[in-house]
């Protein structure tokens, strides 16, 4: 009997090794390890390129290329959500029968649990919820123990809001929205992560150094996100350098495309890798803020000239040659991006100094002191080191403040900050929706800490037209494209920032990954998911 | 001359301690004479102290070659500009963001940065901060430790209590570190002292910096001279002649500690200028677009396997000027005083 036993067990654990050693571990090396672990904090694209297929929310995003892939689809939820008449309150059906990663069941409470958790936690992004889920404020500040504006009877979910916000859907697909089991620690998980929904779960996590992205032995496919084909193992590089080196010599398998190839190697990786590198858009505006409130930029002269006479061109090469030029804010593949004439002339050809320096002239303006700010990170110094020449050159007396890449923001979103007239700004989409990038350029955003708006642009027709179309979400998104290309004209006009280019990322892996089956979406990146071996 | 109260080596014999005595005494030459007789005996020294000339003179030349032979300003990009190399049009920077390489021609003759920039101009441009940074740092070192130093030696008592312990926290925290913390706070406020106002990018903020944080390490020594010199009888003579402290200080005690400041000096302009290269390395020092070594192999740092030249053509002009100016300064601390032993212990 015994003997049967151990025969038993001994056999058991034979056929659980074959079956995990069949089961393939491919090598992802990031350069910067994720914020955050936790999915109710994570707020980076390391984090979230994670997070996204560990803890889905009620809506995720459809694993596909290009444009399809910011496509919403039904995640925990079974169908679009029911939105009343006004805008202000969503009715979602939640699936039954899905289990977490641990073999916990799914419940529909778990959404206002997951949501509260986020608020409490500090979430960086938590005003996507205190600023428009009845309640979440008052729950926030203290005043109230759970979330009014979220009610659950069964598997139905009635979530009010204080205003119509088309981008809601948006914010129910974000990472933090995914679902964690009610009664998870209010606390930082990082280094244990909680379990969620989804086709992997985090495992094995040493801090700042590696982790595991395993497949979910519990996950039921839904539809359109599929199961995994390998589990993921990451480490954190010490440096970009060592990241691609180890791709490029098939040490490593993927390269995290929140990172960039070094100039120095691209030359080797386009020549001995061509057929397993290439560059993807990503979401992304890169540009020079001029805050609209002070002298110098406060005259709509002296920031068309900054437009006029900066060469995209070669802030591009600073950059690696990994941008699109552009004058636009709203980058390609974003609802409401226009392909119309550039005014400040192509941005693919030589900027028009001449012409900057007269405005310049005309505007009264040369000898003002300008301060520029800027990142102490490599290739964001260069950036604004160029910059800095550009408005000298303009007639401008400059000075140059760089500053510790942490303290950045900081430092130029408080109010009590002297001198902060012109310097670097960059930001990449939350969600695939123009109000994500607009609410940098409304007025109600200008606060006195944490300020985003940092060209201090107050426009009553753009904080209309924001309100306006930023009603619009999800299907009907696409019938006020026109309305926010309409906006983006007019923006590039008034001259409130100098956009100077759009992302491009590396999609790079070794030789082992099937490279032609790697996905690579707008909203979250590479997809692990479609992650395979030869 | 306080270099009797440091000798060490004592002869048996005293017509043999006569003889060494008139040897590095001859009867009627002064000390600074017999230093300088010294010192021109010791080629090697005097050999990197006209290397250090020369490099203080290319780099204070550094205006007439950005303007007459590379016909560029240190701070000029030209990202997007091409060169002629050997009959080629070649791009300053690659459309990948490679900088180009020394072409030995008046333009770009030892490359270019990353933002297009001439080197050999920022690297001339580079070295005159630097240069400036240290020797003015090293003016405000001297003057304050030399004041703290013979006050606190002189009066002893609380005054000594006070200023030795001020010394002792700043010399308790590491220099790197403490000028680092010093830096970045200042790059961004400047310094504000009321009549005393520096913007934060000017050179004088890392060398108020630098010169602060050096003080403990020359006034110590200072201090502990003086307290040995305000005992000699000289200085009891000029008590007793009702001299004032102030003229004590300056008249007796001061001529007889000046030799251990001379000794001093090249050491912390040496150190000074290291000090400001590994500030702004680490961006607390001299603030962009202004060039120095140190923000030229910070700067060059990310780009060493395709441009290596943009780390070492500053590293190479750092050595050669510390190796300078420390052979330098040993053989004027050997010519003053050969048997002492100044360095500064980090």
């Amino acid at each position: 009997m015994i003997a049967a036993g151990l025969l038993l067990a001994f056999s058991a654990v034979a056929f659980g090794k074959a079956h995990t050693s069949a089961t393939p571990t491919i090598n992802y090396v990031e350069g910067t390890a994720p914020d955050y672990l936790d999915p109710q904090l994570g707020y980076t694209t390391q984090a979230w390129e994670v997070h996204w297929l560990t803890n889905i929310g009620l809506y995720t995003y459809a694993h596909a290329n290009g444009q399809a892939g910011t496509k919403l689809i039904p995640g925990i939820a079974k169908a679009q959500p029911h939105v009343s008449a006004d805008g202000k309150t969503y009715t979602v059906q939640v699936r039954s029968g899905l289990k977490y990663s641990d073999g916990t069941p799914v419940k529909a409470e778990d959404f206002a649990y997951s949501i509260e958790r986020a608020i409490k936690l500090g979430w960086g992004g938590k005003s996507f919820y205190t600023g428009y889920i009845v309640g979440a404020d008052a729950f926030d500040k203290g005043k109230a123990k759970s979330i009014s504006g979220i009610k659950t009877s069964g598997s139905t979910i009635t979530i009010k809001l204080t205003t119509a916000y088309g981008a809601f859907e948006n914010v129910l697909a974000l990472p933090p929205s995914g679902f964690v089991p009610s009664g998870t620690a209010m606390k930082n998980l990082s280094s244990s992560p909680p379990p969620g929904f989804g086709p992997y779960k985090i495992d094995k996590v040493v801090p700042n150094k590696s982790f595991s992205v395993d497949l979910n032995p519990n996950y039921t496919p839904i539809a359109g996100v599929p199961k995994g084909k390998a589990n993921i193992s990451v480490k954190i590089a010490a440096t970009t350098q060592t990241e691609a080196e180890s791709v490029l010599n098939n040490s490593a398998d993927v390269f995290d495309w929140g990172d960039q190839v070094p100039p120095s190697l691209l030359s080797q990786v386009k020549a001995k890798a061509a057929s397993r590198y290439k560059l993807e858009p990503t979401i992304s505006t890169f540009y020079f803020f001029m805050n609209t409130q002070t002298k110098p930029f406060n005259n709509q002269l002296a920031r068309e000239a900054v437009n006029y006479a900066i060469d995209r061109r070669a802030i591009s090469r600073l950059n690696g040659g990994n941008f699109i030029p552009t004058c636009w804010f709203l980058p390609d593949g974003m609802v409401g991006h226009t392909n119309a004439k550039c005014p400040y002339g192509d941005p693919n050809k030589a900027p028009q100094l001449a012409k900057a320096k007269a405005l310049v002239k005309q505007a009264g303006l040369v000898g003002t002191p300008v301060t520029v700010w800027g990142q102490d990170r490599s290739p964001r110094k260069e950036f604004v080191d160029y910059y800095a020449g550009v408005l000298k050159s303009l007639g401008f007396k400059v000075t140059e403040k760089i500053i510790s890449s942490a303290q950045y923001w900081a430092t130029i979103g408080n109010a009590k900050t002297p001198n902060v007239q012109t310097g670097f700004a960059d930001w990449n989409q939350d969600f695939p929706h123009p109000a994500d990038f607009y609410f940098l350029a409304e007025s109600k955003s200008i606060q006195p800490l944490n300020n985003e708006n940092f060209s201090m642009i107050k426009d009553s027709y753009i904080d209309k037209t924001v309100a306006r179309l930023g009603k619009y979400g999800g299907s009907k998104l696409s019938s006020v494209a026109g309305s926010w290309a309409k906006l983006e004209q007019y923006t590039a006009k008034k001259a409130y920032y100098a956009n100077y280019g759009q992302q491009e990322v590396p999609l790079f892996t070794s030789s082992k990954i099937d490279f032609g089956k790697v996905i690579f979406t707008p909203v979250y990146g590479t997809d692990w998911s479609s992650l395979s071996v030869k | 001359m306080s270099s009797d109260a440091i000798g060490t080596g004592f002869s048996a014999d005293p017509s043999e301690l006569r003889a060494t005595h008139e040897v590095e005494h001859p009867a009627g030459i002064g000390p600074y004479r017999l230093a300088w007789r010294r010192l021109r005996r010791n080629r090697i020294a005097l050999a990197f102290g006209a290397l250090f000339v020369v490099l203080v003179l290319l780099c204070l030349l550094a205006p007439v070659y950005a303007s007459e032979i590379a016909h560029t300003g240190p701070n000029v990009n030209h990202i997007t500009d091409q060169v002629h190399v050997g009959g080629k049009l070649k791009d300053v920077v690659s459309l990948e963001g490679v900088p180009i390489g020394p072409t030995w021609h008046g333009r770009f003759f030892l490359g270019a940065d990353s933002n297009g920039r001439d080197v050999a101009v920022r690297l001339l441009y580079g070295g005159r901060n630097s240069l400036e940074v240290g020797a003015v740092a090293t003016l405000i070192t001297i003057i304050l430790a030399t004041i703290l130093g013979t006050v606190a030696g002189f009066f002893r008592g609380w005054v000594d209590g006070i200023i030795a312990r001020v010394l002792d926290v700043i010399w308790a925290y590491p220099v790197i570190l403490l000028g680092v913390a010093l830096g970045v706070a200042l790059a961004v406020g400047g310094l504000n002292l009321g009549v005393f106002k520096l913007q934060g990018n000017s050179l004088m903020v890392p060398a108020a910096i630098i010169g602060f944080v050096y003080v403990p390490y020359v006034a110590k020594p200072i201090r502990a001279q003086v307290l040995g010199l305000r005992e000699k009888e000289f200085v009891d003579a000029a008590r007793t002649q009702g001299l004032s402290p102030l003229r004590i200080m300056v008249e007796e005690i001061l001529p007889n500690v000046a030799s251990t400041i001379i000794v001093f000096v090249p050491l912390i302009v040496a150190n000074s200028i290291l000090t400001e290269a590994g500030l702004s390395y680490l961006g607390a020092g001299v603030q962009p677009p202004n060039p120095s070594w140190g923000t030229m192999i910070g700067d060059g740092i990310r780009l060493i396997p395709s441009a290596i030249h943009l780390t070492i053509v500053p590293g190479l002009m750092l050595v050669l000027t510390i190796l300078g100016i420390n052979v330098f300064g040993d053989g004027v601390r050997d010519a003053l005083d050969p048997r002492a032993k100044v360095r500064i212990e980090r």
